[in-house]
């Protein structure tokens, strides 16, 4: 009976020197984020500070086009913040040189973070050799944008689901100096989803150029085609495309979520007249995913607490509260079951995109490549190379870069 | 005299402790860089970066890009100099015409695009060189011309940078060419006139040889700008399309700030230093033979 008041003392002791430490120093998170996110963000982490009392956020704004020299500088001068937005293709080059924390024994002890609550393309991102660097945070997701009337007109009642019937549905509107899809010789965002509805990839499970393979041979081939037979425009530079779309000169592009609010800003007059719909087939409907991961800097004295920052991020709760803040898609599934995303149409059609999207290959020479790749499918474009020798240029490409 | 010499050198110290410390070291170190394989993962940590000797120069001869980015600036600047001296030439000339009235609005006129930042410039272009709208499409079919799709085309691309980069540079050529035309004095165009020069002789043989230090000048200047395009290929073609219009620093700035492979872009530098300080001598040279007008 004379022991519980002193533990009970002790507890209260406890308690009170906890409390008066938090409110005298908080524990301070600086928070790096990139663009028109870092204006948004604040709603996010007045949330996140309101359920975390003892801890103190600071976010600062990094401008994209400065965010990876940046970054560079933060890890040569010690000078990095506690918890960072990513680029997803960045996750690679900065993960394999130590830059981020390691996850796993966090995610193991998270009651709310598991792998299976994203969709399976944006956690892909997040790995980097087989270590988990980054918690997703948000996605986009590439669609098909397509004019109803226009291909109704041609006898097409709904959006090409096949390869065959993309090119039959742009054969048939590109009439009158017009073009039948928008696409980019030099975006390898737009090409790397026909790369993988064929089965292709870039490297091989060990890290080998898988670019000669027939399946990436084909689908390059089947892409340079579409310039070739002058179905897309080769020079799309300076392009408004809002009003090619809405003139019917550029029917068809691939794109992501952003456009539907532009499109319904930009050319009002077509509203009604435009859908979007799932890539086409060829062996699967695969798009491309990318996004922004939240990772943890390995030199940041507060990993603590910039961990429970991450989760907090990552809950699906939140992802919808932050979509509703910035327009940013969640990257948690359950957050789609929301009405506002469950159901808008156009919405549902990314959300089922989402399910069959992949981003390239997590290695830390990404940048290298990537510019190979553009290049290379370039010059298939253009009809320099036949598909099968700039493949073979770009096998030997990579082959030097790694 | 000692002291004198002390005292003096304490004078000097600011500014060679500047100049030590924001050109010399960093100088010396770019090109220790070019000596190693200074990578993303040097960056990290200085530890990763091994010293190669003269690998990344025996590499930049066995690179393809690199070939084709010294041939694209080669071409660039074998047009796009002598092109904008005679154009600036001639337009600083028609300046200083006594039949020009309105003298001060056409100077503003001309220098504006010299001070106007490249990045709007190259939006503006894009659309004055849109292959299918563009207004230089419809002023050259107005002529009955075909208008080439600019921007589209490997084999035009970069007549339009060199379009673009001339006229950009026109009236602050123009402005330096104005100030050389007015300082040549009217009693040396009396004493031609006197003697029966017209026009164009007098253009010849008294404005052009007087006129000579100032074309010299603008001329390297305009060389060494030149050889160091990156702004122009940067906001208007990003070096496309087929690497058409990509220049040495621009390939130079992808290697060092894409990809991070600081010590060949480093070399890249070095090699483009080279070319800057020889074509400046030859000009030099050139200079001594020609400009021995009393």
């Amino acid at each position: 009976m004379r022991r519980l008041p002193l533990t009970l003392v002790c507890a209260a002791l406890l308690v009170g020197i906890m409390a008066s430490s938090i409110a005298a120093a908080p524990t301070r998170l600086t928070v790096w984020a990139m663009g028109a996110e870092a204006q948004k963000i604040g709603e996010m982490t007045a949330r996140f500070e309101k359920a975390n009392p003892g801890i103190r956020v600071t976010v600062q704004a990094i401008p994209w086009g400065a965010a990876h020299d940046k970054i560079i500088t933060a890890v040569a001068g010690g000078t990095g913040p506690d918890v960072a937005q990513m680029g997803t293709t960045w996750m690679a080059e900065f993960g394999s040189i130590g830059v981020f924390e390691e996850l796993s024994r966090y995610i193991s002890k998270s009651k709310s973070v598991e792998k299976g609550q994203f969709f399976p393309g944006s956690w892909g991102t997040c790995v980097v050799a087989g270590k988990v660097y980054g918690i997703p945070w948000y996605v986009d997701t590439r669609a098909l944008f397509y004019r109803t009337d226009l291909l109704a007109a041609k006898g097409f009642k709904q959006a090409p689901r096949t390869w065959d019937e993309l090119r039959a549905a742009a054969a048939a509107l590109a009439v009158g100096g017009g073009f039948g899809m928008a696409l980019s010789t030099n975006n390898y965002q737009e090409f790397m989803p026909f790369v993988w509805q064929n089965g292709g990839r870039i490297l091989d499970e060990k890290g080998r150029p898988a670019v000669t393979e027939p399946q990436f041979v084909e689908a390059l081939d089947f892409y340079a085609k579409l310039f070739h037979d002058k179905l897309a425009p080769i020079d799309s530079g300076g392009t408004d495309l809002f009003q090619e779309f809405a003139k019917g000169t550029m029917p068809m592009y691939f794109s992501g979520p952003w456009m539907i609010n532009m499109t319904n800003e930009q050319v009002p007059e077509i509203a009604g007249k435009w859908s979007v719909a799932v890539c086409p087939a060829k062996k699967t409907r695969t798009s491309f995913v990318g996004g922004c991961n939240l990772v943890v800097f390995r030199d940041s004295k507060n990993k603590d607490a910039a961990w429970r920052f991450v989760e907090f991020m990552s809950d699906a709760g939140n992802q919808l509260a932050w979509f509703g803040v910035s327009g940013c898609l969640p990257a948690a599934k359950a957050a789609w079951d929301a009405p506002e995303l469950a159901g808008n149409p156009m919405m549902a059609v990314f959300r089922e995109q989402l399910d069959d999207a992949q981003a390239p290959e997590n290695v830390p020479q990404w940048a290298q490549i990537e510019a190979a790749i553009q290049r290379r499918v370039q010059e298939a474009c253009y009809g320099k190379k036949t598909a099968a020798e700039a493949a073979r240029a770009l096998e030997a490409d990579i082959k030097a870069i790694r | 005299m000692q002291r004198r010499a002390r005292v003096a050198y304490m004078f000097l110290a600011p500014a060679l402790i500047l100049m030590m410390v924001f050109v010399v070291v960093p100088v010396v170190a770019s090109f220790v860089m070019s000596l190693t394989d200074f990578n993303i993962r040097a960056l990290a940590n200085w530890g990763n970066a091994r010293f190669i000797g003269f690998g990344n120069y025996i590499r930049l001869f066995g690179d393809e890009l690199f070939w084709k980015a010294l041939r694209n600036t080669l071409y660039f600047v074998g047009i796009g100099v002598p092109l904008a001296v005679t154009l600036s030439l001639l337009l600083a000339a028609l300046l200083n015409s006594p039949l020009n009235r309105a003298k001060s609005l056409f100077r503003i006129g001309y220098y504006l695009p010299s001070i106007t930042e490249t990045v709007a410039i190259a939006v503006v272009w894009r659309w004055v060189l849109n292959s299918r709208y563009g207004i230089l499409k419809q002023a050259l079919e107005m002529v009955g011309l075909d208008s080439p799709n600019w921007l589209g085309d490997p084999a035009w691309a970069m007549p339009a940078i060199i379009m673009m980069a001339v006229w950009k540079g026109l009236g602050h050529n123009a402005l330096i060419f104005l100030a050389g035309l007015q300082s040549i004095p009217s009693t040396v165009y009396e004493a031609a006139q006197i003697d029966g020069a017209n026009g164009w002789e007098q253009f010849r043989f008294v404005t052009l040889p007087l006129l000579a230090p100032t074309t010299f000048f603008v001329g390297t200047m305009t060389l060494i700008g030149y050889l160091q395009l990156f702004a122009e290929p940067y906001t208007l073609t990003d070096g496309g399309p087929l690497d058409a219009t990509l220049s040495i620093v621009l390939y130079m700035y992808r290697h060092g700030f894409k990809f991070f492979n600081l010590g060949y872009a480093s070399a890249m530098a070095y090699v483009l230093f080279g070319l800057i300080f020889v074509a400046t001598l030859l000009t030099m040279k050139r200079k001594g033979e020609e400009v021995t007008f009393g």
